[in-house]
């Protein structure tokens, strides 16, 4: 059914369409894939960049915790006898966890994210992932950030196909050095590692000078598109040039993570029409001696976070943190004091007003009747998948403008039950 | 053109002899030099050059004579619209043949020695599948173990299920990186912008499932093997192709019971965007008639033997009569409605209209003047879609030669890249850093999601220009890893600074640009980020 974005559309005149919706803005510019500063010939996106997240005052921030982290580990179900039984060596005991609710709480690094679950402003979905049974990294990631078997990701799918297109030069970022299954086929996404790359790297101001001659001669959109571009770039130095504090005394880590978290924070509070961000926290496949390896992750993880959240205040009421990851673990421990390949695990919803301080979701605790066999391994199956990661996503992306025909759009071929959180 | 393309890949014979790594390179779509295939590729030469750091940029030629006019003149222009971009030295040996006699050239691909650019290709992409491979190590290499066990798996000479012992990545990288190699080496530039042409044209997105193997066979079976043979081959390859088939569901269009509904995706696409174009004059019952057509025709997956064979299952297929197109197709034609099906499209007047109107945006103007679009498509329909003779008209036309349509064109940022690189000589393995560039532009290969692919007008590219000037500045200052220029000696070479602008801009340079050369410090970066350079 459908094209390979899969649903939504039928009519003949489909890619006029969604070339129509592509290249929007009053001089319909618009940009294609992976993208760059400086506007584009388009007007628009130098209003965004000026007037801020005015028009789109909500951003959807994406953690993707790749290698498959151990939701078992992240919100141990602490009064299940079966988890401390399966895990005799690796299980969070219920001294140590955060407690959450009478079911879950928390693994002890996560206590900064605390005050957010308490405030109601984390919710948590456990046991969730994929309905395909692929227990490879590459194609379980594949598979959930397409949003199935479709070309395109769905985040790429959802700033394309809303009735207000993401239309700024600085609409979606992703932190990392490559984009994103995810953000495939968006209309303009700045890959970026730090808000430094934003400059003609190397060159003099003379350089910048005459350049601004050569354009200043061109009349029509290639000379607008330059114009936009010289006046983003100083907005861009302007903000370079001040030292950046972080506010409401937030604590960022001095990791990657955090530190890219701490940009994404930067372009909100900037104003730049930041609408949706990717970020990856890498190296969860915890095959071996898993307990240093989470404890660090995890630490490094509610550290961001917590500290993101403190330094947005305020406008973490528009902004949405999801964090999800491809697989969960087995629900037994291995000899390697680690937990192998499994199928469901935790994702977490922060602020943006969401229903939190709540587990949401299927949970039919850990008795092996109810797991799903492991082919002709004894003893624990792996923890279902109860919940799929997109009815997860779906009232996120609600409450960032889709209506029900644009999430067909995101999710086609996939009959959606969405949670309300 | 089509039955020198047609042997491109059957300079694979006696697959025996041929080892997997050798495949892949022919998998990243490369086109074997005539005379050269698997038995040659005791590559010490090159090996040995690349190894003591030898340059792999053709050398430069004895004379260079640039542009002396103030305005692009016709060896500029032809030069800018048919190749990825002027070499040093192109425009003086173009203006010495004459412009007719390099488009003749240019049509006929398969007689212009390539050796240069095969030769960088089959070293860069086949080292990229093994990294610890060096040419010495080739010397003890057998033949194939899967392909003596199993002869089936070579299908029509070619393997393609070979594809799937390599990982997807891989693949991608080394189709990407091939892809740009050739478009900066090859003599055959028509035919690399033919093959960007169909790539976009037939777009497929290889992060769809299986794509992810299977577009290398649909670049070397389907665009390479076609790009400037004829329309009705290229099309019926593209339908049969298993990426094509994955991408838009072919593969699951069938009616294996009564009462199941085919899959109409393909059948709207081969009509919307392969033929007829949106507005030519098909119904909805057309695309459910075409669909009921292709019934049946699906492609083995992964987890089967001999997965990517194409084959038609007459049990799945719709045996029914249909109508199309306003043609009664009787019933009991099995697999025969497939070629009934693409018969009627080539052959509707709509399609030669759509080709022509893209052609004419790729080489004349976003806006296509309508007594060329008229002309192309006439020639397209009196040569039975055979390409060379389609884009001759084109290039004949007094709208393409027109001095206001000159210049005018924007480059879309591959190309922009693309002529940098071949303006200024740069020696390039296409590696990581040079594509990061492109997908900051928005424009690397195959990575268009819909089946529409790229878009050809200005106005989808104009915001991409920080990137352009970055760019122009990293190359300037080889801080490009794997791309090298030699500045000085490209100035040295082709005789001093004006006539390095001349070269770069294919005309001589206006006041303002000479100023801004010397002014800017930094004149080549500048040439390359200024607004001419940016069009064609």
């Amino acid at each position: 059914m459908g094209n390979p974005l899969g649903g939504g559309v039928g009519s003949a005149g489909r890619w006029a369409l969604a070339r129509a919706v592509w290249c929007r803005g009053p001089s319909g510019v618009g940009q294609p894939g992976v993208g760059s500063l400086g506007g584009g010939g388009n007007f628009m996106a130098t209003q965004a960049l000026i007037t801020g997240n005015g028009d789109q005052p909500r951003t959807l921030v994406v953690v993707f915790l790749r290698g498959a982290a151990d939701g078992l580990a992240l919100v141990p179900p602490l009064d299940d006898e079966h988890y401390h039984r399966a895990r005799p060596r690796l299980a969070i005991s219920r001294q140590e966890a955060v407690r959450l609710d009478g079911r879950f709480g928390l693994h002890p690094r996560l206590q900064p994210l605390a005050a957010a679950w308490e405030e109601g402003a984390l919710a948590i979905v456990q046991a969730c992932g994929t309905e395909d049974q692929t227990r490879s990294h590459f194609e379980a990631q594949d598979l959930m950030e397409h949003g199935g078997v479709v070309a395109g990701g769905w985040l790429g799918r959802f700033l394309r196909a809303r009735p207000a297109p993401a239309s700024g030069a600085l609409a979606c970022v992703a932190v990392g050095k490559a984009l994103p299954e995810c953000l495939l086929g968006a209309p303009a996404v700045t890959v970026m590692q730090s808000l430094e790359e934003f400059a003609i790297g190397g060159k003099t101001p003379a350089f910048r000078t005459q350049l601004e001659h050569l354009y200043a001669m061109e009349r029509g959109q290639l000379g607008v598109a330059a114009r936009d571009t010289f006046d983003a770039l100083v907005r861009i130095d302007a903000m370079r040039a001040t030292t950046y504090v972080a506010a409401n005394g937030a604590s960022y880590g001095r990791d990657e993570f955090s530190t890219g978290l701490s940009q994404i924070a930067r372009l909100i509070k900037a104003g730049v029409g930041l609408e949706a961000a990717s970020i990856d926290l890498p190296g969860w496949d915890s095959h071996f001696a898993q307990q240093g390896l989470i404890d660090s992750l995890a630490g490094r993880l509610a550290t961001g976070l917590a500290a993101f959240r403190h330094d947005l205040g305020a406008r973490m009421a528009t902004t949405t943190v999801v964090v999800m990851t491809e697989f969960g673990r087995t629900v037994e421990e291995n000899s390697a004091f680690g937990t192998d390949h499994g199928r469901g695990s935790a994702m977490m919803v922060l602020g943006g007003g969401v229903l939190g301080g709540r587990i949401h979701g299927e949970w039919r605790g850990l008795d092996p009747a109810g797991l799903e066999p492991r082919g002709v391994l004894d003893g624990y199956g792996d923890l279902p998948v109860w919940n799929n990661y997109r009815d997860v996503l779906a009232p996120v992306l609600r409450r960032h403008g889709a209506d029900a025909a644009v999430l067909a759009a995101v999710f086609p071929q996939f009959a959606l039950r969405p949670f309300n959180l | 053109m089509a039955a020198s393309a047609v042997g491109y890949f059957s300079g694979a014979e006696g697959p025996l002899s041929c080892t997997r790594r050798q495949f892949i390179v022919a998998g990243a779509g490369a086109v074997v030099a005539a005379g050269s295939g698997c038995g040659q590729v005791k590559e010490f030469p090159t090996a040995a050059r690349r190894w003591l750091g030898k340059p792999t940029a053709p050398p430069l030629p004895a004379q260079l004579t640039p542009a002396v006019s103030f305005g692009l003149d016709e060896v500029s222009h032809v030069l800018s619209r048919l190749t990825f971009g002027a070499r040093p030295g192109d425009y003086g040996r173009v203006a010495a043949l004459g412009v007719p006699a390099f488009i003749e050239q240019q049509l006929a691909p398969g007689e212009l020695a390539d050796g240069l650019c095969e030769r960088v290709i089959r070293h860069e992409c086949d080292s990229l599948a093994d990294p610890t491979s060096r040419w010495w190590r080739r010397r003890g290499e057998g033949s194939d173990p899967l392909a003596e066990i199993f002869p089936a798996l070579r299908e029509n000479g070619t393997r393609i299920g070979d594809v799937y012992e390599y990982k997807e990545k891989v693949l991608l990288e080394q189709l990407t990186r091939a892809t740009l190699l050739r478009a900066v080496l090859s003599e055959r530039q028509l035919f690399e912008v033919m093959v960007q042409f169909w790539s976009d044209h037939f777009n497929i997105d290889p992060s769809k499932a299986e794509c992810k193997w299977l577009k290398v066979v649909d670049d070397r079976d389907v665009i390479r093997a076609h790009a400037l043979g004829n329309f009705r081959d290229l099309l019926r390859a593209s339908a049969l192709s298993p990426a094509m088939l994955w991408y838009l569901d072919g593969r699951v269009n069938r009616v294996a019971r009564p009462g199941e509904k085919p899959n109409e995706n393909y059948a709207r696409e081969l009509l919307e965007l392969h033929t007829l174009g949106v507005q030519g004059g098909y119904t909805q019952q057309d695309v459910m008639a075409v669909a009921r057509c292709l019934t049946g025709w699906t492609v083995r997956d992964r987890k089967r033997f001999l997965k990517g064979r194409v084959e038609f299952q007459a049990r799945q297929h719709d045996d029914g009569p249909k109508r199309v197109l306003g043609v009664d197709i009787p019933a009991g034609g099995g697999a025969r409605d497939l070629e009934r099906v693409l018969d009627l499209a080539v052959e509707h007047p709509s399609t030669a209209k759509h080709l022509a109107e893209k052609l004419c945006r790729r080489f004349i103007a976003d806006a296509p003047p309508a007594a060329a679009v008229a002309v192309v498509a006439a020639a397209f329909t009196a040569s039975r879609g055979d390409i060379p003779s389609t884009l001759r008209a084109l290039f004949a036309a007094p709208e393409f030669l027109d001095p206001a349509v000159r210049g005018e064109k924007f480059k879309r940022p591959f190309h922009f890249v693309v002529s940098a690189l071949r303006a200024t000589n740069a020696e390039t393995d296409a590696s990581r850093q040079l594509v990061d560039y492109l997908v900051r532009l928005g424009h690397a290969p195959f990575r268009f999601t819909t089946p529409d692919g790229y878009p050809e007008e200005a106005v989808h590219w104009q915001n991409t220009l920080l990137w352009r000037w970055n760019f122009a500045a990293a190359l300037a200052d080889n801080r490009i890893n794997g791309t090298r220029i030699d500045p000085e000696r490209l100035s040295e070479k082709v005789g001093g600074d004006d006539a390095l602008m001349a070269t770069l801009l294919g005309r001589r340079p206006t006041v303002v640009e000479h100023l801004a050369y010397y002014e800017s410090g930094a004149g080549l970066a500048l040439l390359v980020a200024s607004p001419a350079f940016q069009r064609c």
